[in-house]
């Protein structure tokens, strides 16, 4: 068995662009909130994933750190990080990639945030903190599959530090916190039940994914499919350019994402937006305007418009529109547009 | 933990006045009591709490997490001191950094009960005390106590909510250019936090010494007699419990006062105060409580207040239990505006009716459909059924131990009959901590022995599984009965959505009963059967109910461990048997099989004509069950509704 095996290649998936550029984006910007992927099973998902991360190129990180700390970035140096930087006055650094870390559903909450290391306690007779999932989730990409079949508190958890960036533990005796800057990625499959409005609302971004229908795109999915087992390493080589060029226009938008700028108005269309589809609370707008902002670096643009904004409503609203849980839960992707792009249109 | 100087800053948060001065006045006067700040996610409840941080002069804000244990809550025994010295130490819990402070609970309404229990008690009196693990220590507690939650996700017991001083509503807001100042102030924090802060600091700074001064000059501000009389008044009007009501608007209007350069209280601040200080406390049927109607405004509720003072203030309060029952439903009788607004002075006429609609659905020819009327919010109708021990479930209606290895870590307690499963590590190495001196170690710097093992207590919520049984027959659909039925049923749908309930449906009418929704967590499939319904024919009562418990058997069998709850809805008038004449009869003797088995039943009561053969009565009576009418369950009528709940 070889060692390595040769991951998927993100452009080789056929399809599903916009879930695609969902996860993108949050790559690029993290703090959109992440991406909850709706859809049956078998539509590529857990594959893109996976492979997005892949793609990435390695970045640094602090040797030895539990929690995956940059070295770059001072402020949010854990506890143990910001000791050493303090006595030794510098910080050795590796290279290393993007990892997805996967929560089971049957995860509990102690394996989740940490919790009492009782080995060293007996052995040692002293109190250390045992990371959880979330500890290794720092700066990387948490993969949470079935989202909607969590225990609830769990959830709970998971969106509260997903918010804030930290984990905080008081319990067990344990009185600790830690950076918990993670992508977020949940998929669910909206037959088995939804989420809690209150939960669908801490997500950024939402894609609503289905099996391809056209015929001819059906068979290059299992083409593709035969040809990457068959011969991985070819058929990831003759993706590479592909690969690398995505890569490389991923991090060209990472640079250029703290000069995007916006006009005034953009801001007050997006507010009209979201009012007139009865979105709760205001994180509808912000995370509209900051997807817009992240979706004009994406394709070179310093500025954020009219076209970015009509793009970044289609991830941002769907899941917050405010209706009693009975309405036709998706109201018509066609007549959410219609009604954007009447307001778009008219701001002028 | 570190104070967070680059938080969100205070005075950056656009609006919510109302929030920003009830935390402000508790800062200003700690006597008031904490605030609760209710309302939908996304409008900056959390971010105006955390950013105290930069505006309070010399108090701190300490977060309670959601998931905390007890024994971080209240303190515990030091492990290293323990291990290594033999000694008892305390080791401070968040009540300890508390005092003096802010704690803060985002989410207070999903907090666990046993810790809620824990906190009342040391917020009623102002200690915590501590006897566990050994130790035994008491320390003073006193803390502004700051929650904020969304009413969606659940409601907040009286007893805590009567805890915080003070009560605020938020919602988002409806200008546009106003959010879009909202939206670019957050842009703007996000891409240069710290920037940001110091953009703000002259502000926050204004903001902080306002409240230094403010809190130094409560001392000297007098509260007249006339005072004291107005805030006892309105708490009286309002019919608060107990007298904390007047006492906090007393407090709140002191820092009102004291933030206003003044020396004195005066009537403006009295009424100002009690905006705040009754809404939560108020148990009149005009001013219905937060948890139900989160639209309601406080100064709507102010405009209420004042035109009770300017009647004649010695009425007395509505005071019986029956008038209040009877009053809503007239009122909400002239406001349920489909059903019964035929003559119902005309019996016979009804009579004959439904007589006519039996009689051709039987012939399977004139079936109606109805569309549901607008559904509304629904007031606890569903008492919790008691503490069981479950073994999984992940919805939210009733409390249970569950002795899976799921649900919340909240506390731990010695193990029962050497079951040694779910070991609380932290509870059992301090157990063994004090110990050490006289044990054989091996190497270890901790020796655990058997006695010491403590296990873990877990809380989980489970939902119910609700089996809706629904009268199709004709005489439903009757005077547009059935519209209101299933806007009724809608809304019970949606109550159970929220609480993440299981759901069935069982529909009968003409000869049978028949399993339209086999039991499912999908809420929004049972709608989509509910309003395809059609009605017509006989009322097939007892197979109906026959039905209803055969399923319930069943799914018992295949998971013991589920809360059922059968639904009945339905005008009891049994028209049609399987056997004999008597099918009112058949179908109570249904309903004392299912309430032999203790099935738990709620019957809805449709029948709204003039004579009153309360059927339904007898049958909820075969069935142990609770009886409502449809406007019971409206939240407006909450008071009479919580009565027969609670």
């Amino acid at each position: 068995m070889k060692n390595d095996i040769k991951k998927y290649p993100f452009t080789a998936i056929v399809g599903q662009e916009r879930m695609k550029l969902a996860l993108i984006l949050n790559v690029i910007n993290p703090f959109l909130g992440g991406v909850l992927i709706r859809g049956e099973k078998g539509t590529a998902k857990s594959t893109a994933v996976r492979s997005l991360a892949d793609m990435l190129p390695e970045r640094p990180q602090v040797e030895g750190c539990r929690f995956s700390c940059s070295p770059l970035q001072q402020e949010t140096l854990c506890s143990e990080c910001a000791e050493k930087l303090a006595n030794q006055k510098r910080l050795n650094t590796i290279s290393s990639k993007m990892k997805v870390i996967d929560l089971p559903v049957s995860a509990t909450e102690d394996r989740v945030v940490g919790t009492l290391d009782i080995e060293y306690a007996i052995k040692k007779g002293e109190k250390k903190f045992e990371p959880g999932i979330l500890a290794q989730a720092n700066r990387n990409i948490l993969y949470v599959d079935e989202v909607n079949l969590l225990d609830d508190h769990v959830v709970d958890i998971l969106l509260d530090s997903a918010a804030m960036g930290i984990n905080t533990i008081e319990r067990e005796g344990i009185s600790f916190s830690h950076p918990a800057r993670f992508t977020l990625v949940g998929t669910m499959n909206p037959e088995e039940g939804d989420l809690r409005p209150q939960l669908l609302d801490r997500f950024g971004l939402v894609v609503d994914v289905a099996g391809e229908n056209d015929t001819a795109q059906r068979v290059e999915v299992i083409k593709r499919r035969l040809a990457y087992e068959k011969e991985p390493v070819a058929f990831c080589c003759s993706y590479a350019g592909e690969q690398s060029a995505v890569a490389e226009k991923i991090n060209m938008a990472k640079e250029r994402l703290p000069r995007v700028s916006f006009e005034d108005e953009l801001l007050e269309m997006a507010a009209r937006i979201s009012i007139a589809l009865g979105v709760d609370g205001h994180r509808a707008d912000i995370v509209m305007i900051k997807t817009a902002m992240t979706i004009a670096a994406f394709n070179g643009k310093e500025k954020a418009g009219k076209d970015e904004l009509r793009e970044a409503a289609a991830y941002v609203l769907p899941h917050r529109m405010r209706r009693k849980p009975f309405d036709d839960s998706q109201m018509g992707t066609d007549s959410i547009e219609e009604m954007i792009g009447r307001i778009l249109d008219s701001g002028e | 933990m570190a104070q967070d100087r680059t938080g969100y800053p205070f005075a950056a948060v656009v609006g919510q006045d109302a929030v920003k001065k009830a935390l402000i006045w508790n800062l200003i006067n700690p006597h008031i009591g904490g605030v609760l700040i209710s309302g939908e996610k996304g409008t900056a409840k959390s971010t105006l709490v955390r950013g105290i941080n930069c505006i309070a002069p010399d108090v701190c804000l300490v977060e309670l997490p959601l998931n905390v244990t007890e024994d971080r809550l209240c303190g515990n025994i030091n492990f290293e001191h323990a291990v290594k010295y033999g000694e008892k130490r305390f080791e401070d819990g968040i009540l300890k950094h508390a005092h003096g402070n802010v704690l803060y609970v985002d989410e207070v309404n999903l907090l666990s009960d046993h810790i809620v229990k824990t906190l009342l008690e040391s917020a009623s009196s102002g200690i915590n005390v501590v006897e566990r693990e050994g130790i035994s220590y008491r320390h003073p507690s006193r803390f502004v106590l700051a929650g904020s939650m969304n009413p969606e996700e659940g409601c907040l017991r009286p007893q805590f909510l009567d805890r915080f001083g003070l009560y605020v509503e938020v919602c988002s807001e409806q200008d546009s250019r106003i959010r879009a100042e909202i939206i670019r102030r957050r842009v703007e924090y996000e891409r240069d936090p710290a920037a940001f802060c110091l953009k703000w600091q002259e502000e926050s700074e204004r903001l902080r010494s306002d409240i230094r001064r403010a809190k130094a000059a409560l001392a000297r501000i007098e509260v007249t007699a006339n005072a004291m009389q107005l805030a006892a008044s309105m708490a009286r009007e309002g019919n608060c419990a107990g007298h904390r009501a007047e006492l906090v608007i007393v407090e709140t209007a002191k820092a009102i006062a004291a933030l206003d350069f003044r020396v004195a209280i005066n009537i403006s601040d009295i009424k100002e105060a009690a905006k705040y200080a009754l809404p939560h406390r108020t148990r009149e049927k005009q001013t219905p409580p937060p948890y139900s109607q989160p639209q309601q405004e406080p100064q709507e509720e102010q405009e209420l207040q004042e035109q009770q003072q300017q009647q004649e203030p010695q009425e007395e309060p509505v005071a019986s239990g029956d008038d209040r029952q009877d009053h809503p439903r007239e009122q909400s009788k002239k406001d349920h505006s489909n059903a019964g607004q035929d003559d119902r002075s005309d019996p016979n006429n009804q009579d004959d009716q439904e007589s006519d609609q039996e009689q051709e659905g039987a012939e399977g020819q004139n079936e109606l459909i109805d569309l549901p009327e607008e559904s509304f919010i629904v007031s606890r109708w569903l008492k919790d059924t008691g503490i069981h021990t479950v073994q999984k479930g992940s919805g939210k209606r009733s409390l249970v131990k569950t002795s899976s290895r799921q649900g919340r870590y909240v506390r731990y307690r010695y193990p029962i009959n050497q079951d040694l499963q779910d070991i609380a590590f932290d509870a059992t190495l301090r157990a063994a901590a004090l110990h050490q001196a006289a044990r054989e170690k091996n190497g270890r710097a901790v020796a655990v022995e058997t006695s010491d093992i403590r296990v873990k207590v877990r809380e989980k919520r489970t939902g119910n599984t609700i089996i809706f049984v629904v009268d199709a027959s004709g005489s439903m659909g009757a005077n547009k009965r059935m519209k209101a039925v299933k806007g009724a049923i809608l809304s019970l749908l949606n109550d159970a959505y929220q609480k993440r309930d299981k759901v069935g449906m069982i529909a009968f009418k003409n000869h049978s009963a028949e399993l339209l929704l086999g039991i499912t967590r999908s809420v929004e499939m049972a709608e989509k059967k509910l309003a395809s319904l059609p009605t017509g024919g006989r009322t097939p009562l007892a197979a109906g109910l026959n039905l209803a418990y055969e399923i319930v058997k069943a799914s018992r069998v295949k998971d013991k461990d589920i809360l059922p709850v059968i639904v009945l809805i339905s005008d009891g008038r049994a028209t049609y048997c399987e056997r004999g004449r008597d099918a009112f009869g058949e179908a109570v003797a249904a309903g004392q099989r299912i309430g032999a088995e203790k099935i738990k039943s709620i019957v809805i009561d449709t029948d709204e004509s003039y004579i009153k053969l309360n059927l339904s009565e007898k049958l909820a009576k075969s069935m142990n069950a609770d009886r409502f009418v449809i406007d019971d369950l409206r939240a407006q009528n909450l008071v009479a509704a919580v009565s027969l709940s609670v």
